[in-house]
């Protein structure tokens, strides 16, 4: 009972620690903090974190640590949208399929360079970053595009039980990675590779097919993101798409602590996101604004990786 | 144990008794554990050694392989750490470095262009550049050189030169430790030997004049043969298939091996290091890719060089590497977890593992070979390096093998777990599987085997069967000299 104790702690001790946060802010701005609107601040905005940090999750479950593209297929998917139904007239489905099929390319030309070639992951994706965020800008002529219609954005806004649909989208994505990791030989042998790539070989998996494949989901995930996005919002900036992905990284790298201690995984990732945002809207309702968010993410991130580092030091031992 | 001024001091013990790892302590590469001493030229040397105090002393070091940089020229590797510098920019005199490091390879009676690149070398050039390094800093008439295996990459013929050339160095007053693996060569070129087994000296300083190359390998094993090896089922053999077949096999190290591995039957593979014995497993595994070979297992053809490890597990192959925590093992994953890996694929749907048989399975592992703590869940990590063996060879006996090929399957494990191995191994092969067993320890070998296979140079060139298994035989057959290997006899090997 009292190893039971012990373990639920450790699992649970990231929620404990958002429990405090919420009692502080709530004692002291209840009147600001203390309300539904902050309730679905919280739950409904978070929809492109929630989508960089599950595709981030797919490559770093295999073991490919440092995707540092995600946020900036997400922003370019999320641009063409846009660009290509109120700039050039095309019919807004359409345009989401050429933005999710830009992503899955994206995250296939990925794949291809750094399994199929070798090249280092930190090197091709920085550089596909960079490019892809210069692309977003050209074809968006350097500005924000909006005016999608309002019907279109249902997809992403249509109010399900007092929270936007996206919300949801985030739950079922986890549970379904989840059930794959924890359920089927795919998730399995996800993991081994992640954990050690000569073993799993030897064991006759096909590891860089799984490699590969991690890569084109991530990009296929940013793809369906960035449409959600763009839709939500009636259009993108496609300069806002870095601020992204500091957070994406604090999110998954908290969500080591939650659930499955030193294991990479999805719902502790989905408690990571929200952990986040409830600490950034406390910092902005207690008056903080514009440099909080820098501050607040870049500390996060080193507590982050430095928890997950500990965690799965204490859990090995 | 003491190294006499101008003594060739011998350093011998079977692979893994410590002679590396105390010349690697020698030379400060491995912090050694506090309570230990080293004097050199009567001056207390402080621990750990700190390698910018080892030319200071005149103790230095040519490792096992060499410790070159390919990508370097001859005359960096031979000066790098002691490049002398203009006193005003700092920078290299390239000049006076290329004529120190000619002159210290033509002390050697080598000629070797100083601008060469290091990869180009021949093998015995690549030798004397690592041995040009250590002695140019050698003080005549102190210090210590210490060879750990050096003469392996030398031919024959440089061999002599070499020889003569550490007498020299022992001549003028300086110590040499010769690590080798060798033995004829020890006693003819040592004037004293020490022997180390399990990390212990057993023998301290004893001179070489009143040793022989027998009792010499006494020492090595120590006396307690280990005889309590498992009972294992006689199984009548006659007229099945054979387990087994391997035709052609070459890599890296072995060249052109052809064997047969019956029903039931086990079979050990032997030699010295670099004999091809180590890589063999590998290239039948499928971990490493074969240059050519084929393997023939459960009427499947296997080409080896093309064949990806999939194939193998596929036909029945089961390979349980040496190294557990690169190959064998993901520490990080559960017990559960790591035995089941090779079968989730096959058990159940792409869309569900099932949990049933992975209990079943790893409960089995447990109680088959009496893994400690009987955790399923536990963390392959935590468990002692004996467990995790067990678990490593459960992860491949659940999937019942057509051919397990096994590469020194019971080092560093305890007696008991040693027991525990031996018995499932022999239950596997009672069950009709094809055993292959690679390793160095001869008694694991004698108390294991039908047949032993010794191999040198990459070719199967004995085979001992029946009663001439014997730890004394298994060694006296791997030690043998090349000159007395041709006069053997050599049975029934292709």
């Amino acid at each position: 009972m009292a190893g039971l104790l012990r373990r639920g702690a450790e699992r649970y001790a990231l929620i404990g620690v958002w429990g405090l946060m919420i009692a502080f802010y709530w004692a002291i701005e209840p009147a600001d903090f203390g309300t539904s609107g902050t309730f679905k601040t919280i739950f409904g905005s978070q929809a492109a974190l929630v989508f960089l940090s599950m595709a981030l999750l797919c490559t770093i479950i295999v073991g490919e640590f440092v995707d540092l593209s995600v946020a900036a297929i997400l922003g370019l998917c999320a641009t063409i949208v846009p660009v290509l139904s109120v700039l050039h007239g095309m019919n807004v489905t359409l345009a989401s399929i050429i933005a999710v099929a830009v992503g899955t390319s994206a995250g296939a030309i990925n794949g291809i360079l750094v399994v199929g070639v070798g090249v280092n992951i930190i090197v091709v994706t920085l550089g596909m970053s960079t490019l892809l965020l210069g692309i977003a800008l050209a074809v968006s002529h350097l500005h924000i595009v909006s005016g999608l219609s309002d019907s279109y954005s249902k997809i992403a806004l249509a109010d399900v039980f007092g929270l936007p649909i996206t919300f949801y989208y985030g739950i079922a994505i986890a549970l379904v990675f989840a059930y794959v990791l924890g359920f089927t030989p795919l998730g399995r042998h996800m993991r081994f590779v992640g954990s050690n790539r000569e073993v799993s070989r030897l064991a006759g998996i096909r590891v860089n097919r799984i490699r590969f494949g991690a890569f084109v989901m991530s990009g296929f995930l940013c793809g369906v993101g960035g449409v959600v996005i763009a839709a939500g919002l009636g259009g993108f900036d496609p300069s806002s798409s870095v601020t992204y992905l500091l957070p994406t990284f604090s999110a998954v790298f908290l969500g080591t602590a939650v659930v499955q201690p030193g294991r990479f995984n999805p719902i502790g990732t989905l408690a990571g996101v929200y952990f986040l945002a409830t600490g950034i809207l406390g910092l902005q309702e207690l008056g903080y604004a514009g440099w909080i968010s820098d501050v607040f993410y870049g500390a996060a991130l080193i507590i982050a990786v430095t928890l997950s580092t500990v965690v799965r030091r204490v859990a090995a031992a | 144990m003491t190294v006499q001024p101008g003594e060739i001091h011998g350093l011998v013990g079977q692979n893994g008794s410590g002679k590396t790892t105390l010349v690697k302590l020698l030379s400060g590469y491995h912090a050694p554990d506090s309570g230990g001493e080293v004097q050199v030229d009567g001056a207390p040397v402080g621990l750990p050694v700190r390698p910018a105090e080892l030319h200071r002393l005149g103790m230095s070091v040519v490792h096992q392989d060499l410790g070159l940089l390919d990508d370097f020229t001859v005359v960096e590797n031979v000066r790098i750490g002691a490049f002398r510098r203009r006193r005003l920019t700092r920078s290299i005199r390239w000049d006076g470095e290329r004529q120190l490091a000619r002159e210290a390879l033509q002390h050697l009676g080598h000629e070797i262009d100083p601008n060469a690149r290091v990869r180009d070398l021949l093998p015995a050039d690549r030798a004397t550049v690592a041995i040009a390094r250590a002695l140019q800093h050698h003080h005549p008439g102190r210090g210590v050189i210490m060879f750990d295996e050096s003469s392996r990459a030398l031919p024959r013929d440089s061999l002599e030169h070499f020889h003569a050339l550490i007498r020299e160095v022992a001549g003028r007053g300086g110590s040499v430790l010769l690590v080798s693996h060798q033995l004829e060569e020890v006693l003819s070129v040592a004037d004293r030997v020490t022997v180390l087994r399990d990390g212990i000296v057993v023998a301290s300083g004893t001179p070489t004049s009143e040793l022989d190359e027998h009792e010499l390998i006494r020492l090595m094993l120590g006396y307690e043969l280990d005889s309590r090896a498992p009972a294992r089922a006689a199984v009548t053999r006659d007229g099945r298939e054979p387990a087994a077949r391997a035709r052609g096999v070459c890599g890296r190290l072995v060249d052109g091996v052809t064997l047969e591995i019956g029903s039931s039957e086990i079979v050990g593979v032997t030699g010295l290091m670099g004999s091809g014995f180590e890589e063999l497993p590998y290239l039948l595994g499928g971990a490493h890719p074969a240059q050519a070979g084929e393997l023939t297992v459960g009427g499947r053809r296997i080409d080896l060089a093309t064949a990806c490890p999939r194939d193998l597990v596929d036909a029945g192959v089961a390979l349980v590497p040496e190294r557990r925590d690169a190959q064998g093992l993901s520490l990080s994953m559960s017990l559960l977890e790591n035995v089941t890996l090779p079968r989730v694929r096959v058990h159940g749907s792409p869309g569900r593992l099932g949990f049933g048989w992975q209990r079943e399975e790893a409960d089995w592992v447990i109680r088959e070979l009496g893994v400690r703590p009987p955790a399923p869940g536990m963390t392959v990590g935590n468990l002692s390096g004996g467990n995790q063996q067990k678990v490593m060879l459960g992860k491949w006996l659940r999937g019942d093998p057509r051919l397990l090929v096994l590469h020194e399957p019971t080092r560093a494990v305890d007696v008991a777990a040693r027991r525990d191995l031996m018995s499932v191994i022999f239950r596997v092969a009672t069950s009709g599987s094809g055993v292959l067993v690679a390793g160095m320890d001869a008694n694991e070998l004698q108390s294991m085997c039908d047949r032993v296979l010794i191999m040198r140079d990459g070719r199967i060139e004995e085979e001992l069967r029946g009663a001439a298994v014997t730890v004394e035989g298994v060694v006296n057959a791997v030690y043998r000299n090349h000159s007395n290997g041709h006069a053997a006899v050599r049975e029934g090997v292709a």
